[in-house]
């Protein structure tokens, strides 16, 4: 009853209100009203008051929507509209009416709890844990190995867990909480399991999922005696105990930091990026329009299933942006997002992982 | 009434070959999304069940060629066109209401250049209004329009209604900051305006398409002026115990050219409902926000003298930190559920006049509203936002909480109220608007509006577009 009320709340809200137009990517990248926060909450409105109905035409838009936060970000009323729509797409899901897309990539998350590839399970224990993800065990590995070795730098004897395991975030996100809770469930098992109490979060997916969605959209609280720590922030904190190898030659000056996508969910890792980003390029990166509390997520979130279509177009819009301001190469941390930018990518622009870079650079820990 | 058959195909078929059919929707979820702007009429018919007028298809050109084409095929079949920006305008100017074409102009939102040298920048007109100050921001520079929209209107809708922004007092409204258009007239024409507007080179045509909402041609492209990003914004709050010498100070600051970026001036109604909610200052009077920007030492200098002059009226100074905290929650009041929304019926009858007449006209307004429409328990609230050398804007707003449920009865009283508010407007030498122009909203007022000037009005509209074919309805062409 509380989360239809929620859903109600914010379409009603969203419906007529055009606030977040400037950061809204989806409408920006299609150019189209009914893709924009207004138009996906006036069609879900209308639905409910049996103007429309779910068809190829309005399931459409429903569908459009990535789920990375912008519009929420930009709201001065904090209106919930991704939440409202997982909420419409769960509705819809449960009529059978969810597009084949959606279902296979659901299917595939109750059959191997990942949806891009496999799981595998922590068994070591320690204090501290790396949660790799779903994406960072199957999609860009180098990340989750780059990433552990700068933690060994550091002194830190950091488990691995949720090795291929969706957080929760996709199948909430296409529509299926009861997954998302089985999945959530899950994740907070092994951490328990393996007796972690600080967990350190590779990707912004996973860490928007352990500190907000679970709360706000599957009712599921997060243990208390277990530390979420956003990896870039960790990092960035060591940054004063890195001794680097200096750079052979001149710096080009010409990489840009690529904020990755759920980013705006996250502001306190702004700066954070940027430090490592200086210590492992040697310059302050360039900026990109689509930056920091504006910046576009790219098609690693649910939207790949539900629209790839827009997912794809998302992606090469962040590149089309790194290569209008002069870059020859981009840095991210998020291994979702480097894996959308590197399979996008289709021009001479570099694309390179942060803590790849950064690791590259490390002399020693001191 | 839907339209159907081989001709609506045809015409598909045509519109697909000029932009390509993934840029043409006959959708019906987008035709539902465009058939309303932010007109409260059209949201209220949708919130109560109803369907309004849906246009027949939506269109996304690219450039001007395109949208010329798109033009000239409208001319064949005899379809309205209605020239699309961010769908923001509060006035029905950009609805469908004979169906037609929405000529969705976002795809259109290139900068084509920022020159630094002369401060202007020029860019398509579906540019996002946001977006665009962004990159200006970039070069130090600012396009000093900050209306209410920008985060969702375009350049094209700045400008087709005459738009006006929260700095207007210094800066001018939109108009004022254009030095050149590139405009696609009814027929297809495309043509650019001289390259400069302060000339001797004959009469000030361009001016024609600035307010004509679409009805005479399509804004593809603009080159706008510019400013420095100011070094500093001095901002204070003060309250007047009386409104009238709240508006004679802001008179004498502005008579005086003390050149104030803002004078924000609420109504002691709207000071007690508005800026408590929104601010949460509670205060019996009248609040004024007072800016001055630009160079510190001036700026500085500007503020003393203009306290001077408030301070001969008794106003209380309320300090620094009321005029930032409006400044940076300005937009806030335009966020739901803060701001006005449905099931409330609520409608801004904003109007300018020259000083010698607006307070007369805000209390004959408020008189004429409020007695009129007593057993609706109807608020009138207002504030005075956009000053100039003669006169300013006032900012006068209805809101009936418990409006009639049956939405064809809303449509009556909401007309009634308008029709009541218009009059006093009218009868007491305003102007029928100020900034969010005429759409179809004041239609039926711009011929009492303009009196014996009308006919040549209408003539132009015929010569320039005489299959009626652009934005047909608006801007009081067809009443």
């Amino acid at each position: 009853m509380q989360q239809m009320n929620t859903v109600i709340g914010a379409i009603e809200n969203c419906r007529f209100c055009l606030m977040c137009r400037h950061v809204a990517p989806v409408g920006h990248i299609t150019h189209n009203e009914s893709v924009t926060p207004h138009g996906i909450a006036l069609v879900a409105a209308m639905q409910r008051r049996g103007q429309l109905t779910w068809d190829t035409s309005t399931l459409s838009v429903l569908y459009a929507e990535p789920d990375g936060g912008n519009c929420r970000a930009h709201c001065v009323t904090d209106q919930p509209l991704p939440a409202a729509i997982a909420a419409i797409r769960a509705e819809v899901a449960d009529k059978g009416l969810a597009p084949p897309e959606v279902v296979r990539a659901h299917d595939r998350i109750v059959e191997n709890h990942s949806v891009f590839g496999s799981y595998e399970p922590a068994n070591e224990q320690g204090e501290w844990g790396l949660f790799v993800g779903d994406a960072g065990f199957n999609l860009s590995r180098e990340t989750m190995h780059a990433a552990l070795q700068l933690l060994e730098a550091c002194g830190l004897d950091v488990v691995p867990v949720g090795c291929g395991l969706d957080s929760g975030f996709i199948p909430c996100s296409l529509g299926y909480p009861k997954t998302a809770r089985a999945q959530a469930s899950l994740c907070i098992e092994e951490v328990q399991r393996t007796s972690i109490k600080k967990l350190l979060v590779l990707s912004p997916q996973d860490l928007f999922a352990f500190r907000q969605m679970y709360r706000e959209r599957l009712d599921i609280t997060w243990p208390e005696e277990i530390v979420i720590i956003d990896l870039v922030d960790f990092l960035a904190g060591q940054v004063p105990n890195f001794k680097m190898i200096p750079l052979a030659g001149t710096a080009d000056n010409a990489t840009a930091y690529v904020d990755p996508t759920h980013a705006v969910r996250l502001p306190g890792r702004f700066d954070a990026a940027r430090t490592l980003c200086e210590v492992a390029l040697g310059y302050t990166p360039l900026e990109l329009f689509w930056r920091q509390d504006r910046a576009h997520p790219v098609g690693s979130t649910a939207i790949q299933f539900t629209r790839p279509d827009i997912g794809v177009r998302l992606t090469e819009a962040r590149l089309e942006d790194a290569v209008n301001r002069g870059a020859q190469s981009i840095v991210c941390d998020d291994p979702a997002t480097l894996h959308e930018l590197r399979l996008r990518n289709k021009s001479n622009l570099r694309v390179q992982g942060l803590y790849e870079t950064l690791l590259a650079r490390l002399a020693r820990h001191s | 009434m839907e339209w159907t058959g081989l001709q609506p195909e045809m015409v598909r078929s045509e519109l697909s070959e000029i932009v390509g059919d993934a840029h043409v929707s006959t959708d019906d979820a987008d035709r539902l999304v465009y058939a309303t702007d932010w007109f409260w009429l059209p949201q209220m018919w949708l919130d109560r069940g109803e369907t309004p007028r849906k246009p027949d298809y939506i269109v996304r050109p690219k450039n001007a060629e395109e949208i010329s084409a798109i033009l000239q095929v409208a001319n064949a079949y005899r379809i309205p066109v209605i020239p699309w920006g961010g769908g923001s305008g509060s006035q029905g100017g950009a609805l469908p209401v004979f169906g037609g074409i929405i000529l969705d102009t976002k795809r259109m939102n290139r900068i084509i250049e920022i020159d630094e040298k002369s401060l202007t920048v020029t860019a398509e007109a579906g540019i996002n209004g946001k977006q665009l100050e962004w990159a200006v921001n970039e070069k130090g520079l600012m396009l000093p329009h900050y209306p209410a929209s920008a985060n969702c209107a375009t350049l094209g809708g700045y400008l087709a209604p005459r738009g006006t922004g929260t700095i207007s007092t210094k800066y001018g409204k939109a108009e004022d900051l254009v030095l050149r258009m590139q405009v696609v007239l009814p027929d297809g024409h495309i043509l650019r305006t001289p390259i400069v507007p302060q000339h001797a080179a004959g009469p000030d045509f361009y001016r024609l398409f600035l307010g004509s909402e679409g009805t005479f041609g399509v804004i593809t492209e603009a080159t706008m002026q510019l400013d420095y990003l100011p070094d500093c914004r001095l901002l204070r709050a003060v309250l007047f115990d009386d409104l009238t010498n709240a508006i004679e100070a802001g008179r004498q600051i502005m008579t005086r050219r003390l050149d104030p970026f803002v004078i924000r001036l609420y109504d002691p109604r709207s000071t007690a409902s508005r800026v408590k909610k929104i601010l949460g200052y509670e205060l019996e009077g009248a609040y004024m926000v007072l800016g001055f920007d630009g160079d510190k030492e001036i700026a500085a200098l500007q503020e003393e003298k203009a306290m001077d002059i408030i301070n001969g009226f008794g106003a209380r100074d309320l300090g620094r930190e009321p005029g930032e905290a409006w400044w940076n929650h300005r937009y806030d009041f335009y966020y739901p559920p803060q701001s006005l929304k449905l099931p409330w019926m609520y409608g801004t009858t904003e109007t300018v006049t020259t000083y010698d007449k607006i307070e007369k006209l805000y209390f004959a307004e408020k008189k004429a509203v409020e007695e009129g429409f007593k057993e609706w328990d109807i608020d009138f609230i207002g504030h005075f936002s956009h000053w100039f050398h003669w006169g300013v804007m006032v900012y006068t707003r209805f809101i009936i909480r418990n409006p009639p449920d049956d939405a064809k009865e809303a449509v009556r009283l909401h007309n009634r109220v308008w029709n009541t508010a218009m009059t006093a407007v009218l009868e007491n030498g305003g102007m029928v608007n100020e900034h969010h122009g005429v759409g179809l909203k004041l239609s039926r007022f711009m011929r009492r509006q303009y009196g014996d000037a009308w006919p040549l009005l209408e003539r132009i509209k015929k010569t320039l577009d005489p299959n009626g074919i652009m934005n047909p309805g608006k801007v009081g062409f067809g009443h």
